[in-house]
């Protein structure tokens, strides 16, 4: 290396350096590129020549479909990377990459997450792309109420349903008919199970209270009709710590006071897959697909499991909370929505593709038809040939469909565990928890600058 | 050795600039007498410095001063505008972010002393005259180090795990019943782990030193009729000082830094909350798309990782003057 060339060097390097804040600076003054209201739903037109898209999802198996789509439509090539969840780091990574203008065609989002992603104005509007406006007829009332944030598709369409999780009962059949314990159909009789349950056996809990889901507990506040959040206009209502919700933690505070459920157990955990193998952990009230984290966590238990209906608050109801369930987004940026969005559609109605996503991933549709799908009427052998969903798809039918996330549900999810996890370990209660995080959310929409009601 | 001379000051001019007017300094030289030469190896330090550290904490003080605002309703136009030092006053203001902070000093006032004295305990036996199988002792003291710290958390949060874990179960029959996970056990879980992990690096640092100590200095006290024990007390751990100094304020930047550790044994435990460490409390905001406080926060954080560093340095150097 010659050593007159280096000072020019460095001296280049340090003017690039210099540039870097005056770039930044640039683009703090102008607005950013934003999603305007009244949807500026640009035409949605088709690319020419071949196409190639990149797609971000964490379904188990979503590879199968996506080759079945690649196998059909050699002109749109889709690319899948399996990511880890959403809340896991995927979110993170896309807005990241969002930020960074080099986010993939299709993202794997949840519908809580929707709106944090549109308020990021990191969602492509689809409404105007071929098949969009009449695929409204193709999937459950609420799945589409939630893509088109309860506007019905004039404010846009901002994702295509991909599955639901419609939430039931699943409990140890052999445990319950060994102590003589009825299936409860009430949170009462669920209640009474629970204490019967620990006088047989001191070592056995009804359930598991777990810190990280948060997002669980939202469904059993769903099933209470005890919504979280509204929106009059342009103004969101927040009512985390509602009275109808304070009843639910009660209930569930009851149940930590009285050591009727085990505290020290987090979802999805290996400890807890070993109390469910050794039947320390009769029930789980979870969401059609945990069908298949039991099934493949729990396997010496085959047989043992059977699905009821969610316990009802009233004797006679049949109201049923949801858990998660995702859409397929097209993300800001993507030179290609008119493919990106029939690719959407396709995986999500296309019945060859729903059946690989339910075998492979264990989803539940968020598609009509794919209620109908052969794979749903079948007996289940891990329930002991039960045809657990049969109930699923009555607690579909019966999910609150006036339900709405928050725009900055992490956040909201963040602060209701960390209360979660003050009264698991015995300071303050569920109730507290709720009011909390009612009272941060309000701070937190604040901080994004949306307007709040008091 | 003229040249090398006087590169180095021009190199120092730059930072040192505002010392001009309290101390009299050297004229500097002329121009034309500068050798290019140590800048150019200063270059692989330098780059990667302004890029990697300079740039990222002066990007992050810049997003700190922002904030965001919308016009139009929650999904209408959005713009990042000039906010001052609000965002350090929510910061500053947050009771759980100064909830973590006292929680991470508490942790550094037990687990850095325990840690540093066990590091040293370990660093004067393998010294010793009697030591054997050093080389041995060295690695194995200096492994856990070596092992990814998430690996490391993930293989103690299994050996924590009430219901996974033969060490709580052999507790368990002898009729000890540790909550390890517990909300009021939790913070020393996490501090034994931090300690497996460092214990072994600290140590060898301090060996280090103690292997640049002459040998005829030992030799005199024995001639003198010092003991072993003695020598140990007298000259080695004075000797040491600079090295404990360098470890304390190494443990102290790796304190206010805890993340790790936390992160994973939320996974297993209720009791680790999303703002239990600063850290965590930063990274908990900016996963929920809070860049800005995010941002803030984590400029306050290594402004108290610099302050008390330097505060320790300077406290334990007036000492030494003394």
């Amino acid at each position: 290396m010659s050593l007159p060339t280096r000072r020019p060097m460095l001296r280049r390097a340090l003017a690039a350096l210099t540039v870097l804040p005056v770039l930044a600076a640039a683009a703090c003054g102008s607005p950013d590129t934003g999603g305007s209201a009244s949807g500026d739903a640009a035409a949605c037109e088709k690319s020419k020549g071949k196409v190639e898209l990149s797609y971000w999802s964490w379904i188990p198996g979503v590879d199968k479909a996506v080759a079945e789509w690649n196998r059909q439509n050699p002109d749109i090539k889709v690319n899948v990377k399996s990511t880890p969840a959403g809340n896991a780091g995927t979110y993170q990574n896309m807005s990241n990459a969002l930020k960074a203008g080099n986010a993939p065609d299709l993202g794997q989002i949840e519908y809580d997450s929707l709106a944090s992603f549109r308020l990021q104005d990191g969602l492509t509007d689809i409404a105007a792309c071929a098949g969009v406006e009449g695929a409204k007829a193709d999937f459950a009332d609420w799945t589409w109420s939630q893509v088109t944030f309860g506007a019905g598709g004039e404010d846009g369409v901002w994702a295509v349903p991909q599955d639901t999780g419609p939430m039931a009962l699943f409990y140890r059949k052999d445990l319950f008919e060994k102590h003589d314990i009825a299936v409860p159909q009430t949170w009462e009789q669920y209640y009474e199970a629970a204490k019967q349950l620990k006088k047989a056996d001191p070592k056995a809990y009804i359930t598991h209270f777990s810190q990280t889901d948060p997002n669980w507990f939202s469904g059993l506040l769903w099933q209470k009709g005890a919504n979280m959040f509204g929106q009059d206009g342009d103004t969101w209502k927040v009512d985390v710590g509602s009275p109808a919700g304070g009843e639910v933690a009660d209930y569930w505070q009851k149940m930590i006071d009285e050591k009727l459920v085990a505290t020290n157990l987090q979802g999805f955990s290996p400890a807890l897959y070993k109390a469910w193998n050794n039947g320390e952990v009769a029930t789980w009230v979870s969401a059609a697909w945990g069908y298949s984290t039991i099934r493949d966590n729990a396997k010496s238990t085959s047989g043992k499991w059977a699905v009821a209906p969610m316990p009802q608050w009233s004797a006679g109801d049949r109201k049923a909370g949801n858990w998660g369930g995702s859409t397929t987004a097209v993300l800001k940026g993507s030179e290609h929505p008119y493919e990106a969005a029939k690719f959407a559609l396709w995986l999500n109605t296309d019945p060859k593709a729903l059946e690989i996503l339910n075998r492979e991933g264990g989803l539940y549709p968020a598609a009509t038809a794919g209620l109908r799908l052969e794979a749903l009427q079948q007996p289940v052998d891990f329930y002991g040939g039960q045809k657990v969903f049969d109930t699923f798809a009555e607690a579909s039918r019966n999910v609150n469909t006036d339900w709405t996330f928050g725009p900055t549900m992490t956040d909201t999810y963040r602060f209701m565990g960390d209360g979660i996890a003050g009264a698991l370990g015995g300071k303050g209660t569920l109730r507290d928890a709720l009011q909390a995080a009612d009272a941060k959310t309000v701070d937190s929409l604040g901080k994004q600058s949306l307007e709040v009601a008091k | 050795m003229t040249a090398d001379h006087t590169a180095a000051t021009a190199v120092t001019a730059v930072p040192a600039a505002p010392q001009a007017t309290t101390a009299p300094r050297p004229a500097p030289p002329p121009p034309r007498r500068r050798n290019p030469a140590p800048l150019l190896f200063l270059l692989p330090f330098f780059v990667p410095f302004v890029l990697f550290t300079l740039v990222p904490v002066g990007y992050a003080f810049y997003q700190s001063l922002l904030r965001t605002e919308r016009t139009g309703g929650t999904f209408g136009r959005k713009t990042t505008v000039f906010a001052g030092f609000g965002q350090y006053a929510e910061v500053l203001g947050d009771p759980e972010f100064l909830g973590s902070a006292g929680r991470v000093l508490l942790f550094g006032l037990v687990q850095i002393p325990v840690m540093l004295l066990l590091a040293l305990v370990l660093a004067l036996l393998l010294d010793s005259t009697v030591a054997r199988l050093k080389r041995f002792f060295r690695i194995a003291y200096f492994v856990p180090y070596g092992i990814p710290g998430v690996i490391a958390a993930l293989m103690w949060a299994f050996l924590y795990d009430p219901r996974l874990s033969p060490i709580v179960e052999l507790l368990d029959r002898a009729g000890a019943q540790p909550d390890f996970l517990g909300s009021s056990m939790i913070l020393w879980s996490i501090g034994n782990i931090v300690t497996w992990t460092y214990t072994g690096y600290n140590m060898l640092i301090i060996y280090a030193a103690l292997q640049a100590v002459p040998a005829d200095i030992y030799e005199a006290a024995r001639m003198d009729g010092a003991s072993e024990a003695k020598i140990a007390w007298r000259i080695k751990v004075p000797i040491l000082r600079p090295a404990l100094i360098l470890t304390g304020v190494f443990s102290i930047i790796g304190t206010l830094q805890l993340f790790t550790e936390p992160q994973v044994l939320r996974s297993i435990s209720t009791s680790v909350t999303s703002t239990y460490t600063p850290n965590l409390a930063a990274y908990s905001l900016a996963s929920s798309n809070n860049y800005h406080e995010a941002a803030a926060m984590s400029v306050t954080l290594a402004l108290a990782t610099f302050v008390l560093s330097f505060g320790f340095l300077k406290l334990t150097g007036r000492k030494a003057e003394s």
